[in-house]
């Protein structure tokens, strides 16, 4: 009896596991960013931000990313999580709260913020020494699309670690 | 007498040599047939060479041009292959031309933006009549001024979108003339990135991957007498200020996300005259303000107009909606811009005053339309005799559908030839 409940136990949580929200797959040359409404297709920079119902917001940068999470077009407690392409392995989603960003005019995005994200900070150390630029949190991102494109009116949450 | 008719002969050819020589030594236009490598002669060129560059292939790649008043012309056959190196020509001097060439294969790169011919702080520039073929970036125009592109052909690899970069690519540029030019299976066809005062004329852009032309945070341009078939997505202009669109063909954009011109933050501009066939969505407009839309033509689109309740102050007179499935659709009751004196094809009123102009008001928003909006599923009703019903009622009715957007004056008959 207590193997079967075990096992049952295991297929529940695999369940769980199964139901818990994540990044989507985006169609390069199809989708269009949720935000500037270009389509979508450059993929070393098109992010997702996921609710916690499992419904996915596509963009074609970081940076609308960002603005779209400072604009709450999503209401907050919606939000489940936020997904970048790592830049040097744009297969590869890293969750935007952990990820390390580069600042750098040489390597240009689609919205003209230039930020590109990785998983690990020594790739984004190495594309600095490389393209100049300087290096931000997820924090910093939102900081700096909050200057740069809606004036410093939005908060950046407190909690964005 | 004969003796002062010499004198004047003898003068008036010594002015003549004097003449001649001036205008051949300091400016002269030496001509040199490039034998061998064109980075070599480049090199050795002086201001005012005119490089000839005979018939064949030359495999080179970053071909720099530091001299200014330096001519490369290609004569016919002359095809310079960047076997996938990287950038081909790159010019950082003023009165460079280019032109007769052939320039292919640059390669692709995820990090550089490798392009056929590169300008880069370049002023005066003409790049005319050249053939592009099969690069990441065709025409790139970084930091330049008051140059002209005209008359080039340029095909992209067309693989695959997300690798390729744009056929012409202007940024932060001021005073550039691009016509005539035919580009097609690139990403955008014509990009602007913060370029000011360029005009874009007599182009076809067909079958890029993206944009046939895309602004992005540019001003004072006019595009004009340009055609934009089958782009992916059709044209872009966003968040730019004063861009006049006049004349111009946007058809056969079609898919999903597929406007003839997407507008996004888009004030004071101008669409006139402009021809929308075929299109999913012909003109689509969010956050945009104070644009005049004028005597333009839309036939057979999904949808003609798509305008956001964001967008204000716009102006539609003296266009023609012929045989759209949706004249004009929105996603609010509230409405802050202007119809008045278009036509409409769907027109159901009549003209007992005999002004040409439609005694009943038209209300151009279908409920159906906005029934669409909110559960684009029910899109499988469309031509029933429920949906037929449901608009009259709503016709005669407004509950749905936004109270003033109206058309007053309601042409009877097209305006447009």
């Amino acid at each position: 009896m207590k193997r079967v409940n075990q096992a049952l136990l295991a297929v529940a949580m695999l369940f769980l596991a199964a139901c818990e929200p994540g990044p989507k797959e985006i169609m390069i040359g199809q989708d269009e960013c949720a935000y500037c409404r270009m389509t979508i297709s450059d993929k070393p920079f098109a992010s997702q931000l996921v609710s916690t119902t499992g419904k996915a917001w596509f963009f074609d940068s970081v940076e609308c990313l960002a603005a779209y999470e400072l604009d709450e077009r999503v209401e907050t407690d919606r939000i489940h999580s936020r997904w970048v392409p790592d830049f040097e392995a744009p297969d590869t989603w890293v969750n935007a709260r952990a990820a390390h960003y580069l600042h750098s005019e040489e390597l240009r995005s689609p919205m003209g913020l230039n930020l590109s994200a990785y998983g690990n900070n020594e790739q984004a150390e190495q594309n600095r020494q490389s393209y100049g630029g300087e290096i931000k949190a997820w924090r910093g991102v939102l900081e700096l699309v909050n200057e740069a494109w809606l004036d410093g009116r939005r908060n950046v949450p407190a909690t964005a670690e | 007498m004969k003796k002062s008719i010499k004198k004047i002969l003898l003068l008036v050819v010594l002015l003549l040599v004097v003449a001649v020589s001036l205008a051949a030594s300091p400016y002269g236009e030496r001509e040199i047939r490039v034998d061998g490598s064109i980075a070599a002669a480049v090199e050795q060129a002086s201001p005012g060479d005119i490089l000839i560059i005979p018939e064949g292939v030359y495999r080179e790649s970053g071909i720099t041009l530091k001299t200014n008043r330096i001519t490369l012309r290609g004569e016919p056959g002359a095809v310079i292959d960047g076997e996938g190196n990287g950038h081909i020509l790159i010019i950082k001097a003023d009165s460079v031309h280019i032109e007769g060439l052939t320039v292919r294969n640059t390669g692709l790169s995820h990090v550089r933006d490798y392009s056929a011919i590169r300008l880069e702080g370049a002023a005066h520039f003409r790049v005319n009549n050249n053939r592009l073929e099969n690069n990441m970036f065709g025409i790139y125009v970084s930091r330049s001024a008051q140059g002209e592109v005209t008359g080039n052909r340029i095909a992209g690899g067309g693989a695959r979108e997300s690798n390729s970069g744009n056929g012409v690519h202007i940024f932060d540029s001021q005073k550039v003339k691009v016509s005539e030019n035919h580009i097609s299976l690139h990403r955008d066809g014509i990009y602007l990135e913060f370029a000011t005062s360029v005009e874009i004329t007599q182009n076809v852009a067909i079958d890029n991957m993206r944009y046939g032309l895309h602004y992005m945070f540019s001003r004072d341009s006019v595009y004009s007498g340009n055609e934009f078939r089958r782009n992916n997505a059709g044209v872009a202009v966003m968040y730019s200020r004063d861009v006049v669109m006049n004349d111009n063909i946007f058809a056969d954009n079609l898919g999903p996300a597929s406007y003839g011109i997407l507008m996004k933050e888009i004030s004071g501009s101008e669409v006139a005259g402009n021809r929308f066939e075929n299109n999913t969505i012909a003109l689509y407009s969010e956050g945009s303000s104070r644009v005049r839309i004028e005597n333009n033509s839309f036939k057979q689109n999904g949808w003609a107009v798509k305008i956001w309740a964001n967008s204000t102050d716009n102006v539609f007179s003296g266009n023609a909606f012929i045989d759209n499935t949706f004249d004009v659709a929105t996603n609010s009751r509230q409405h802050y811009n202007t119809f008045a004196g278009n036509y409409w094809s769907n027109y159901d009123g009549y003209d007992l005053a005999g002004d040409g102009i439609g005694d009943v008001p038209h209300r151009p928003v279908r409920l159906y339309s906005i029934i669409v909006e909110r559960n684009p599923v029910s899109l499988i009703l469309h031509r029933s005799l429920f949906i037929d019903v449901l608009d009259l009622a709503e016709r005669v009715m407004p509950a749905l559908t936004p109270e003033t957007l109206v058309d007053e004056k309601p042409l009877m008959k097209s305006p447009l030839p």
